[in-house]
């Protein structure tokens, strides 16, 4: 039997399936929504100055306010790319804010300090999510759904839903509400987390073994991978990512308390999922989210410069709207092929809401 | 002129997308016949059951059923016209008991019907006594055992009251016992006007059943001949169109020293009890037996799957306990698993990420991926193995069932393993590909690897072990020499004497 | 029984609640107190029904919150249009059935995971609200509260019709093959399609029920006030989800039945009146509600890890 030798590839990675791809075509979306905002939304007063959309100001700003969404989005994405989810992250950047603020006003001590402690928080907050998961091999969804209400929980407990931490030195401050080297200063520790997390995702052995669990967590085992310890690093890793953003938030802020981060945890899926992570594992990238959350971050900040919207002024709720059905919409035309062939290839065979082995 | 068959296919034709899995198949099955169906993997054969049953349309092609030519099949009409399945792989409901499986599987009742349990619970019992199994109707399916759920498939196909029952590898996972009842039911069905479509790859049981064989080749079938007038070497020309003799590459080097001793090891949880033997370097070691003799749960243990709870393990002079499959991988075992798409190939990843799975510690020791090795350690073994793939970016799942196997097998060479356990590594791969593995994994002890070989296909594990170590009941029953005479092999693995 | 093992342990916590606060306050048990809580949690039962069956057809719904906030203040509005009960309740009902048809279309017809559709629609129907209503309150018409019945009359009208509903979906969900058809499409959808069941179609008419129910549940909540609050329904979805977890419905399909969901839902009703009465903050109860969801989910872990496999 002659061996074959193998043709070069063609396939996957040539250039026209690479412009075609999902993360391309969010790319395209997020182009013509900032155009479309910077003409509709940009306008000048009667003083002559420019304001809206199209200042700088205004573009610092959006930056600014999507750090902490964005920062769940990225420990949000190895946990989606393993076929996981955790609803946890927003009532833990909750969590972490109050025991931050606690640690620094009622504990003394110095910030980094507390900020280290609230880190080594997180951390052990995602520690036991995963060790519910991977050693009682509870699925995810419903344990970290336990964890959203502890962690809230926990949150209000502790400061009898009313305490409020304030009057943080300006030292600190200058993390959420000043620029450096040009940027908001929280977009630099943004990015930093940003390339950590697109390294361990794309470039290393972790990755590799992210979207092996989230193929095939059977398969992985039989491979010799230590399936339970990279999905515990995962989930760890999502719990000290959920502090750090917890920590800019009180910066930004200027005040820690119990009902932070609210809801963010839908956000920060809708910005994983719209940015092409498959939600049944194995599929993703981390441009992907950042594109996701920059398109809901635009979306958002681009409609409450709409005059329309202004007179209105129902920005928020305009934005959550159509960020909806924008994941709707990037949902529908992903599942238009599978409705037109007929019958699809895994779908069925794995569900989010199973557990790992 | 003898009555319409019960089923006649004229010229079906099925594409999944670019892929034509049938092209033109011509078929017919009269009342009262065992009507065999045999082919290569990829020959069609699922397929044809598929569209058969109304599990998946037809692009092109007739279907008459008694004289009467129906389209627009589903699985409900189907079942109402009289046609049943007994799949390869149990399609039972594990959350139900077995009662209420059976009146689900039996007749699909309008959604308001009201379901009348005790009259559910009394068939259920009628029927598994009919075909001789002690299974309790208010067992939950999950913890029946895979032969017993087969036999409750079984139990399905008889109480539909199907005139065409379709058996798709029935055997496959089942001990000689269930065997026996399978065939009795087979012969019940047939002496009672049934048409059964009989599917194996096992050519002792089509020849002892069937009165008529079809083969498929390439999704056209290729011949249909009364099984009186065909032996075993004209079966096999049809399937593969060209003579492959069913010669094992023999042993060319004397073994070396002990590789894996085994003592007294047992794991209760498995029902392994009691399993002591050595396996040499450049010795393949055959583990025979029946299915559930405790073969793959050995195997598992020895990959530190289920962990041993009494006995030791010595690799290479050096007791060992093995918690972990990544303590095993440490250790210089490898194991190819039985089941290939779910444990052997990551169906969804490409066959260079499948490959290098195992030895990321090795090829990438900083975890840093290396694509460029990675890709040349690829090409290298799909050159070594003959991988027939468009290259090492093409999907695990895009192989052809031989070829994945390849891949998994790879995946464990890459390891540079001191031993190396194959749980029917040939179970469902075409002919060509099948002597293929042969060579490689004698060419493997050869080059100094202890191979452990587990097979079902006894002339596999005679022709191709060096040593047989025959199990059953969890432990090991003989330890026999290779080429032994299959009927003593046989006679061990059922614990009688010869 | 060890097939209702889940179950019956349930009950056990259940009834050690009751007991414990029957001993140290039996103030608990005035008739009045009592009855308004019944009647507080009466459509969160109707709603705890549908998300359990969602469950064991193997999906999730957490667009049910969403769904009932924009239930109730459409039938508020409606009912502040002088429509008649009689015709603002099937509204409601088929508004309800819509979304759900939504759900439904994306989930069974388009394949696409359920957690995320939901999530969408929870998010969308939402802000939808928000930016028509900018969290006004509807003020309702006379006759409407209580169904004109008088509050004591009318709080048990609701009680009794939730039990009822309860009762119904249960006897359907073992007696009728339909439900048999729900729990085989949650155990192993391609079975269930071999076996001539038609999965897709049970998996969107699931959706279809669980909005109907949404909807009939936000009558029986706007029947409980004067005025309809735009925030209603808020957090119920995982409320409801909770209740049904700690039940004994497993997320991965199949298993499970509605009593079970009952047991659950009242067990996390008590927390809270317990916690009052046993003179515990109240700011307590949702830390203790996820402690009681975990220790749920985990007794089921430790019991199917201990089951072999």
């Amino acid at each position: 039997m002659a061996a074959t030798p193998p043709a070069p590839t063609t396939g996957p990675g040539t250039w026209k399936s690479r412009l075609l791809s999902h993360e391309m075509l969010l790319f395209y979306v997020l182009i013509a929504l900032w155009l479309f905002f910077y003409f509709a939304g940009t306008t000048v007063n009667r003083r002559g100055v420019t304001v809206g959309f199209g200042t700088l100001d205004r573009q610092f700003d959006i930056l600014r306010h999507s750090c902490e969404i964005g920062l769940l989005a990225l420990a949000l994405t190895p946990i989606i790319i393993t076929a996981g989810i955790d609803l946890s992250v927003g009532s833990l950047l909750g969590l972490c804010a109050i025991l931050f603020g606690q640690l620094w006003h009622d504990g003394g001590l110095p910030i980094p300090v507390a900020a280290g402690l609230t880190l080594v928080i997180g951390a052990l907050a995602g520690g036991l999510n995963a060790i519910l998961i991977t050693a009682l091999r509870i699925p995810p969804l419903i344990v970290t759904l336990g964890t959203y209400s502890l962690f809230r929980g926990l949150a209000e407990a502790l400061t009898r839903g009313s305490i409020t931490y304030t009057d943080f030195p300006a030292s600190f401050l200058y993390l959420g509400q000043e620029r450096w080297l040009g940027l908001p200063t929280q977009a630099w520790i943004l990015f930093a987390v940003a390339i950590v997390v697109g390294v361990l995702v794309h470039r290393t052995t972790f990755g590799r073994a992210f979207r092996t669990i989230g193929f095939s967590p059977e398969g992985a085992r039989y491979a010799g991978i230590p399936v339970a310890r990279r999905l515990a690093l995962a989930y760890v890793l999502a719990g000290s990512i959920a502090a750090l953003a917890a920590i800019i938030y009180t910066a930004r802020l200027g005040q820690a308390k119990a009902d932070a981060g609210t809801g963010y945890e839908l956000f920060a899926i809708t910005a994983v999922v719209l940015g092409g992570t498959s939600i049944f594992g194995g599929k993703g990238s981390v441009i992907g989210t950042l594109l996701g959350v920059a398109a809901i971050a635009v979306l958002k900040n681009g409609l409450a410069c709409l005059p329309v919207v202004m007179r209105m002024n129902a920005a928020e709720e305009m934005s959550g709207l159509l960020t909806g059905a924008l994941l709707l919409f990037a949902l529908s035309v992903g599942g238009m092929p599978q409705l037109w062939s007929g019958f699809r290839p895994r779908a069925s065979a794995t569900s989010p809401l199973l557990p790992p082995p | 002129m003898s009555p319409a068959p019960l089923l006649e296919l004229r010229q079906l034709v099925k594409n999944y997308g670019g892929v034509r899995a049938l092209r033109g198949v011509d078929f017919d099955l009269r009342a009262g016949e065992v009507h065999a169906l045999l082919g290569e993997n990829g020959a069609g054969k699922s397929t044809l059951i598929k569209v058969v049953t109304g599990a998946h349309a037809p692009n092109g092609g007739t279907i008459t059923l008694a004289g009467q030519t129906v389209s627009g099949l589903t699985p409900a009409t189907a079942r109402a016209l009289g046609i049943a399945c007994i799949y390869q792989q149990p399609a039972l409901f594990p959350d139900l008991t077995v009662a209420e499986n059976l009146a689900l599987r039996l007749n699909v009742p309008s959604p308001a019907a009201r379901m009348r349990w005790s009259d559910c619970r009394a068939r259920a019992t009628r029927l598994l006594a009919r075909i001789g199994a002690e299974i309790s109707p208010d067992a939950e399916v999950r913890s029946l055992s895979m032969p017993e759920q087969q036999l409750v498939e079984i139990a399905c196909a008889l109480g539909s009251g199907a005139r065409i029952v379709i058996m798709d590898e029935p055997t496959a996972s089942l001990t000689q016992k269930e065997q026996h009842l399978l065939f009795g039911v087979v012969r019940d069905l047939r002496k009672n006007g049934v048409g059964v479509i009989y599917i194996s790859h096992r050519l002792e049981e089509i020849f002892a059943l069937a009165d008529r064989v079809t083969v498929l080749r390439d999704g056209q079938s290729v011949g249909t001949h009364p099984v009186a007038g065909i032996d075993e070497a004209g079966l096999i020309r049809l399937m593969v169109g060209r003579e492959v003799a069913p010669i094992y590459p023999a042993a060319e080097s004397a073994p070396g020293a002990v590789v894996l001793s085994l003592n007294q090891l047992g794991c209760r949880s498995s029902g392994v009890s009691n399993v002591s033997f050595d396996v040499r370097a450049g010795e393949i070691f055959g583990l025979g037996g029946l299915v559930g003799a405790g073969r793959t749960e050995l195997a598992r243990i020895l990959f530190g799957l289920t962990p041993a709870d009494s006995g030791t393990i010595t690799l290479g002079g050096q007791p060992l306990t093995l918690r972990t499959p990544q303590a095993a991988v440490a250790h210089g075992i490898a194991y190819v698993p039985e089941d290939r798409r779910r444990h052997g190939v990551v169906l969804d990843l490409p066959i260079a990420h499948n490959l290098t799975m195992a030895i990321h510690r090795r090829l990438f020791p900083t975890t840093w991926l290396r694509f460029g090795a990675e890709r040349a350690l690829t090409l290298d073994y799909i050159r070594d193995l003959a991988v027939k793939c468009s290259g090492p970016e093409a999907r695990g799942g895009s192989l052809s069932g031989g070829n994945q196997q390849k891949v998994s097998l790879a995946r464990w060479l890459a390891t540079k393993p001191k031993l190396l356990i194959l749980d029917e590594p040939t179970q469902g791969v075409d002919v060509g590909a099948k002597s293929e593995i042969h060579k490689i994994v004698r060419r493997l002890a050869k080059e100094g690897l202890a191979v452990i070989l587990i097979s079902s296909d006894l002339p596999e594990v005679i022709g191709l072990s060096d040593r047989i170590g025959v199990m059953g009941g969890g432990t090991l029953r003989a330890i026999l020499p290779g080429g032994s005479d299959p009927h003593v092999v046989m006679a061990a693995a059922l614990g009688t004497t010869a | 029984m060890k097939r209702y093992f889940r179950e019956l342990s349930v009950l056990g916590a259940l009834g050690a609640i009751l007991l414990g606060l029957a001993i140290f306050a039996p103030a608990f048990y005035q008739p009045q107190p009592l009855l308004s809580l019944l009647t507080r949690e009466a459509p969160t039962l109707v709603v705890a029904c549908g998300v359990a069956l969602v469950i064991v057809c193997r999906q999730i719904d957490i667009s049910v919150g969403s769904i009932f906030s924009v239930c109730s203040v459409c039938a508020g509005l409606l009912a502040a249009r002088g429509w008649p009960l009689l015709l603002v309740l099937p509204a409601s009902v088929a508004l309800g059935a819509v979304f759900g048809a939504f759900n439904g279309v994306l989930v069974a017809g388009l394949r696409l995971p359920s957690i995320v559709v939901t999530l969408a629609t929870m998010v969308t129907l939402r802000q939808g609200l928000n930016l028509v209503r900018q969290g006004e309150f509807v003020n309702l018409p006379e006759g409407i509260q209580w169904f004109g019945l008088g509050q004591t009359t009318g709080q048990l009208v609701l009680v009794i019709s939730s039990v009822v509903i309860l009762i119904l979906l249960a006897l359907a969900m073992r007696h009728l093959a339909a439900g048999r058809f729900i729990y085989a499409v949650g155990t192993d959808a391609e079975a269930a399609r071999l076996a001539g069941i038609r999965p897709q179609l049970v998996t969107f008419l699931v959706f279809v029920s669980i909005g109907a129910l949404t909807g009939l549940a936000a009558m029986m909540n706007l029947a409980q006030s004067p005025q309809v609050q735009p925030l209603t329904g808020h957090g119920l979805e995982l409320k409801v989800i909770a209740a049904v977890v700690v039940g004994g419905v497993a997320i991965s399909g199949g298993r499970g039945n509605l009593w079970g969901a009952f047991a659950g839902l009242l067990l996390l009703a008590c927390i809270s009146p317990a916690l009052t009465h046993l003179r515990i903050e109240a700011y307590w109860e949702k830390a203790i509600q996820g402690t009681i969801i975990l220790l749920a989910v985990v007794a089921d872990g430790l019991r199917s890890r201990k089951g072999g496999n």
